[in-house]
């Protein structure tokens, strides 16, 4: 019968010192204990790679889109490559707002471990490089994931019909493009994780954000209205020569894209205050109030719209306008119009698909990030309807305003074509407005994808 | 007007059980948070509940409240609008209670920091449906009452401690809350804050004839309060009336 005493050591023996520290990979052993011993909320886990899935599904179709231009080399080949080129550009944006997002959810899920680590004394450096670490980890998963929605989706875009003809075979990229775009997808996630990293401070106390950069002034408004005033009265203005009129054309489009990314956060800010003021109900205080607290995290999530409007006003009038006048029968040239008006749905769509995925992931972080203030307005008896909706009007009001005004301001911009345009080819022009129509309804559908993960913490302030 | 100016207490409580416990478990898989607690708390009377850590204080305190559903027993709450038994009641009209009856005051505050202290205390107004101007005029007097004027436009990491959990007290009683709950509300504050906090909260609540039940590990709060009960392995082990 033993006679040790309750809490008692079992031998007189003492444990001997602590091994020495060696040169192991701390960040490695570390990872993989954290990766063994994840969290057990499956929508935490999913929705990076979810997120990293899409990003990279989406990216290899446009690639492979874009790609498959180049079995082409006669005359008109070199303008679909550059339209290619320029609609995988313009991706670019919401893409990296969609990994950036995806990543700062990522690194949240780990908060409360990263704190404790601090505490145990490991430093900055090592906590920086096991988020990125995890970051790229779930962005390859994601984008290993992503590379199978490709195959998926392949044999469907393949028969969307570019010069007359289906895509095809030629859709199907080399094995090291895929991979290529694996490891970008991954990189660009590493590289968001460290630019998420400078927004919070983690200390052994727990980890919390940084302030938000001063508001954005009234001079940004000022500058912006100038330069939307020059660019109006340039684009008025009769070129003799073509190449001018061209230079001066992208040079607007450039200049109004620049302008819009320069008045975006005012904008929100200037919104969300006039919100506050008018705000009679819970859901439209709060939504007003977190507008107004982040307005450049609210503008970095929808610019990427901005961009899809500008292509789908500018490019679409005036591609609408030429599949209103007479056409080349026969020829290269004989499908441009329809094509490039088939480019510019997709680029909208792909664009609007990755600003929901982009919403849906960066709402699920919130929740997450906020997880006891949700719980405690839970108990005082706040619906859930009420918590949903203040998270729907964060972003689809700014989306709302900033889709009409970018539409009204590209319009503004291009305004002898966009007006023509409407005269003289409407359905066109309809179906250029009914995709942006489908595409704020996309990003609804990416706010209310959230909903589990708002669910899921709110469950656990009950059980 | 400063909740520290105390005015004389208010007439002996009547002997009305606010809420009335019997049998009161909860099991977490093969844990036992609470093995079965009676309790009949009076209105107008102020209540610590106080235990070691794991002793189902909090545990007691959210079923008491609506928050969880016990695993069996009964809860019945009695309040101006009539008797009703929170433990039976479905998610939805439990949050309903929640919003319209009750109160809640918590460790760290948890108010909205994007808010401002009024409009988190008018939030609460808001939730019932009152409109905007009226529930932050009356959110105001709230924050005026609990030495709190001037500070009504400030957010919330513009206030010190002590005043963020004064602006969740005032959250707590705007509407009017027949029993307030509150979970170490002055755990994160030094001792003096503790002690106006707590005056402010017992002001608030008790001497509105309000009933205060508080979890709270500190004997210093629990001295404040009218009666002390206290739990170990999630049963009432002791329950005492303290001295006036």
């Amino acid at each position: 019968m033993s006679t040790t005493a309750p809490g008692a050591p079992a031998t007189d023996l003492a444990p001997p010192p602590p091994p020495q520290g060696g040169r192991s990979p701390v960040t490695l052993q570390v990872s993989w204990l954290l990766a063994r011993r994840g969290s057990g909320r499956s929508a935490v886990l999913a929705l990076p790679v979810i997120a990293f899935a899409t990003t990279t599904t989406l990216l290899l179709v446009v690639l492979a889109g874009a790609l498959s231009f180049l079995r082409w080399d006669d005359d008109v080949a070199a303008l679909y490559q550059a339209l290619a080129a320029f609609a995988v550009v313009l991706l670019v944006v919401p893409l990296t707002s969609l990994g950036g997002a995806a990543a700062r959810l990522s690194a949240r899920r780990r908060d409360d471990r990263l704190a404790t680590l601090r505490l145990l004394g490991a430093t900055t450096a090592t906590v920086a490089r096991l988020t990125v670490l995890e970051a790229a980890a779930v962005a390859a998963s994601g984008a290993l994931v992503g590379v199978g929605g490709y195959l998926v989706l392949g044999p469907f875009v393949q028969l969307i019909p570019f010069r007359g003809e289906r895509i095809g075979a030629a859709f199907w990229l080399a094995p090291w493009v895929v991979a290529c775009v694996v490891v970008a997808v991954t990189l660009l996630a590493a590289l968001s994780a460290v630019v998420g990293l400078r927004q919070v401070s983690i200390s052994p106390l727990g980890v919390r954000r940084r302030q938000d950069a001063p508001r954005a002034g009234w001079v940004r408004a000022v500058v912006g209205g100038v330069v939307v005033l020059a660019v109006v009265l340039s684009v008025q203005v009769g070129y003799a020569d073509t190449a001018v009129a061209i230079a001066v054309i992208l040079g607007a489009f450039g200049a109004g894209l620049g302008v819009l990314n320069l008045l975006g956060p005012w904008v929100v800010s200037v919104l969300a205050r006039r919100q506050v003021r008018r705000a009679d109900r819970p859901e439209r205080l709060l939504a007003a109030r977190s507008m107004a607290q982040s307005p450049k995290a609210v503008w970095r999530q929808i610019s990427g719209v901005v961009m899809a409007c500008f292509v789908a006003v500018v490019a679409g009038s005036g591609v609408s306008l030429a599949s209103a006048s007479d056409q080349p029968v026969s020829g290269p040239e004989q499908f441009l119009t329809t094509d490039i008006r088939t480019g510019i749905l997709i680029t909208v769509v792909a664009t609007f698909l990755m600003v929901a995925a982009s919403a849906g992931v960066t709402q699920a972080a919130e929740v997450l990030d906020r997880a006891e203030l949700y719980r405690s307005l839970d108990r005082l008896g706040m619906p859930e309807e009420t918590m949903v909706a203040a998270q729907r009007r964060t972003i689809m009001v700014p989306l709302l305003v900033v889709t009409v005004g970018a539409v009204a301001l590209s319009g503004a911009l291009v305004l002898p074509l966009a007006g023509l345009a409407v005269a003289m080819a409407p359905v066109s022009v309809l179906v250029i407005v009914g995709c942006l129509v489908l595409g704020v309804l996309l990003v609804r559908t990416g706010v209310a994808a959230s909903r589990p993960v708002l669910r899921g913490v709110l469950a656990e302030g009950r059980s | 007007m400063t909740a520290h100016a105390f005015t004389a207490p208010p007439p002996a409580p009547a002997a009305v059980p606010v809420l009335h416990v019997r049998g009161l478990t909860k099991t977490y898989g093969m844990t036992t948070a609470l093995a079965g607690v009676d309790l009949d708390l009076l209105a107008g009377q102020s209540v610590a509940i106080m235990g070691a850590s794991g002793s189902g204080k909090t545990t007691l305190l959210h079923c008491l409240a609506g928050i969880v559903r016990p695993s069996s027993g009964s809860v019945v709450l009695t309040t101006s609008a009539g008797r009703v038994e929170v433990s039976s009641l479905p998610d939805g009209q439990r949050s309903r209670l929640r919003r319209e009856r009750l109160g809640f005051v918590f460790q760290e505050g948890l108010l909205i920091p994007e808010l401002t202290a009024v409009e988190n205390v008018a939030m609460a107004l808001m939730l019932r449906g009152v409109p905007r101007p009226a529930a932050e005029h009356h959110a105001a007097l709230w924050l005026q009452y609990l030495g709190l004027a001037g500070m009504e436009e400030r957010r919330i990491g513009q206030l010190s401690g002590g005043q963020a959990q004064r602006v969740a007290i005032a959250r707590a009683q705007v509407t009017g809350a027949e029993v307030v709950f509150a979970d170490e509300p002055t755990g994160a504050l030094d001792s003096d804050t503790s002690r106006e906090v707590m005056q402010a909260l017992l002001h608030a609540t008790v001497g509105g004839g309000r009933t205060l039940v508080v979890v709270t590990h500190d004997d210093a709060v629990a001295a404040q309060c009218q009666r002390v009960v206290r739990l170990r392995d999630g049963r009432v082990v002791a329950d005492t009336l303290e001295e006036a």
